[in-house]
């Protein structure tokens, strides 16, 4: 059994995760508009990490490191602390595992103007990486996952087949992702952002909202399921399944994702499942992709949301900050709202919730999709 | 559980080596990999359209499937493609911060954009194969066949898949690095799937 | 008017890469998608940032553009009309 230990967010909602559910529960978004950010041309609506918060959160830390540390490397290492704090592990042991989920890590510092700090190598994703874990004076090499959108989601895939079959005893799973002109320009010049908070499954939805996050999940093993904490959520399948129709998203049909979530509820009871928490982005194409790949795997009935419209896109943390948030719903006896949402409207119907809803099932499914034409699900249960 | 592999490709700067042998490439004055291309003789005009890191992944997977997938059309969900390498899309990454960095001349490309991510090279491998197993990639300092190994061998752990095209795929300031390989679940002809043999294939 | 077209084929070839293309080969009556060049959504979002950058056009979404690149015809007139440069 894989279950999940502890927990941590840090996002524009507040740095513990308890703080996260509870705004999100409230109904508060952390999404703002930012009339000029990023040295970009054009407005924007996002959700940021507070600046200062982050500083005063990372100085906190008593740490003899002498590394000046990127805003990437520090919201990671925050998370991870504040992760690993609440549990009784020692990150510098040789059975503790790091594995890094992140799309673009300190890409911002190809910006000239920006990089004069740090050493040519800081735009490596493993040089982040080697950096948090080291920070933890933990002694493995860390694994780097870079799956474009569905990396939060690969990650833990990576985790649960990491601890099953080798020594480590646990996996300390990170997703981070900034915001950077380089990110936002990129978006803008795909006109697949929304200046409005996003409608994920709405008749109107016109396009994303980009979110910062880092956010960390502590996975560890056990044989006997009564050893496991009460309230714990255990990962029990996941799965990865390509499209193979464009690289620039998933096929519009949905097929890839139906193998995903196929898979991943084979030996399930579809009973079982009190909500659905899709990837939910609020494209057009997306959320109609989702919705067919949720009615062909016979999951239509089931309640849907999509956290997008509480935090926007988190990227490379968006598997990972979702997982936690439907956790904590799951545990809460709680399905959560999908906000933004006013006029349902996908190809196929589905049962997205607007308001939230109590349930007493045991598990929750969770879904994402990304570039490059991958797909992935995750099946999560709580003891 | 035994593992072979059944075919290989190295691409590298000046040679491109299939199950052993060179593959001869007639050399212009143009780019590199699109010589290899023409020297394929293929005819696939969304090539042209790929970042390096995706041409010479592609290129690779060309030849090490030339004989192993011959049915482009049909899906195949018995097939996964995992990659890793050292510098995920930083190739691309700095071509597309030049259509952003100046001020006065800003026109973000979207053509370029979509590259900036690592596993659009397995997106394009699995387009041209259709292939609809697992895709994922990993970033690693340096080349590792023990890491390639143990990711390659965990996508097994998804029953339904007997196939991967796994390996390193690197692409960075005009240097290319890539070891494609194409292994079969149980013993099979072919080379043992094993970290020495990864290891000795990269050389 | 023939000038800006022969100008405008040039100009995909070069941003789109259509490597073995010549611009000859493009018949500037005939549909930019949907058959022959086989571009795909990610090309309409160039064609974008093309109106903008060489011709001064600037369009907000890819809708406005399905009507403006129908043929390089279209596209030619409509610059003819629209440039600020």
């Amino acid at each position: 059994m894989i279950y999940q230990l502890s927990d941590n967010i840090i996002s524009s909602l507040g740095f513990t995760s308890e703080e996260n559910y509870a705004a999100v529960k409230e109904g508060v978004s952390g999404l703002k508009y930012y009339e000029t950010a990023f040295d970009l041309p054009e407005g924007l609506m996002a959700s940021c990490i507070n600046d200062e918060a982050l500083e005063d959160a990372f100085f906190s830390i008593k740490t003899k490191s002498k590394v000046l540390y990127t805003r990437f490397e520090k919201a990671a290492i925050v998370s991870a602390y504040r992760a690993l704090e609440k549990t009784n592990i020692n990150p510098a042991g040789d059975n503790v595992l790091f594995i890094l989920s992140t799309t673009k890590g300190n890409v911002e510092l190809l910006d000239r103007n920006k990089s004069k700090q740090y050493e040519s190598e800081r735009v490596y994703l493993w040089r982040s990486a080697q950096l948090i874990s080291s920070f933890f004076g933990n002694p493995t090499e860390a694994v780097v996952v870079s799956n474009a959108c569905i990396s939060g989601a690969a990650a833990q895939i990576t985790a649960m087949r990491l601890l099953k079959h080798s020594a480590y005893d646990f996996a300390v799973v990170i997703g981070a992702d900034m915001l950077s002109k380089f990110v936002i320009s990129g978006f803008q010049s795909f006109k697949s952002l929304s200046t409005e908070i996003c409608k994920p499954f709405d008749k109107n939805r016109c396009g994303l909202n980009l979110g910062e996050a880092a956010a960390t999940l502590i996975y560890g093993k056990s044989e006997n399921e009564n050893l496991i904490p009460e309230k714990s959520v255990m990962l029990l399948a996941g799965a990865i399944a390509n499209d193979a129709n464009h690289i620039s998203g998933p096929s519009r049909t949905g097929a890839g994702l139906c193998i995903a979530i196929e898979k991943t509820i084979q030996h399930t009871n579809i009973q079982d499942i009190a909500f659905i928490n899709a990837h939910g982005t609020a494209t057009p194409y997306n959320d109609d992709m989702e919705s067919m790949a949720i009615t062909d795997t016979g999951l239509q009935a089931l309640a849907v949301n999509s956290l997008k419209g509480f935090f926007g896109h988190t990227l490379g943390a968006a598997g990972v900050v979702e997982t936690i948030i439907s956790g904590k719903a799951l545990s809460d006896n709680t399905i959560l709202q999908c906000k933004g949402l006013e006029i349902q409207e996908t190809v196929c119907p589905l049962n997205v919730l607007m308001k939230n809803e109590s349930s007493n099932k045991t598990h929750f499914l969770k879904l994402l999709s990304g570039f490059g034409g991958c797909n992935a699900a995750l099946l999560l249960r709580k003891k | 559980m035994d593992v072979t592999i059944c075919s290989y490709c190295r691409l590298t700067n000046d040679k491109v080596v299939v199950n052993g042998m060179e593959i001869p490439i007639q050399k212009t004055e143009g780019p590199w990999l699109n010589d290899i291309y023409r020297s394929l003789k293929i005819s696939y005009p969304k090539f042209f359209k790929m970042d390096n890191l995706s041409k010479a992944g592609f290129l690779a997977s060309e030849l090490l499937l030339k004989d192993e997938i011959i049915d482009k059309e049909n899906p195949k969900k018995d097939i996964s493609i995992v990659l890793m390498n050292r510098s995920a899309s930083l190739d691309d990454d700095r071509m597309y911060q030049e259509t952003i960095e100046d001020k006065n001349n800003y026109y973000p490309s979207p053509a370029v954009f979509v590259y900036t991510l690592p596993n659009i090279v397995n997106g394009e491998i699995a387009i041209r194969n259709k292939i609809m197993g697992e895709t994922s990639f990993y970033i690693s300092e340096a080349f590792s066949a023990e890491k390639i190994y143990n990711v390659a061998m965990d996508a097994f752990s998804d029953e339904s898949i007997s196939q991967v095209v796994c390996g390193w795929t690197d692409y960075e300031l005009n240097k290319c690095d890539v070891l494609l390989l194409w292994i079969r679940k149980e013993n099979q002809n072919g080379i043992p799937f094993n970290i020495n043999n990864i290891y000795h294939l990269h050389i | 008017m023939e000038a800006l077209i022969l100008e405008l084929k040039k100009e995909i070839i070069e941003v789109l890469n259509l490597e073995e293309i010549k611009p000859e080969d493009i018949d500037e009556n005939a549909p930019l998608f949907g058959e022959g060049l086989g571009l795909d959504s990610i090309d309409a979002l160039e064609l974008i940032v093309l109106m903008e950058k060489n011709y001064g056009i600037k369009l907000n979404n890819a809708s406005e553009g399905r009507d403006i690149f129908k043929s390089v015809r279209v596209m030619a007139e409509y610059i003819e009309k629209n440039r600020t440069k």
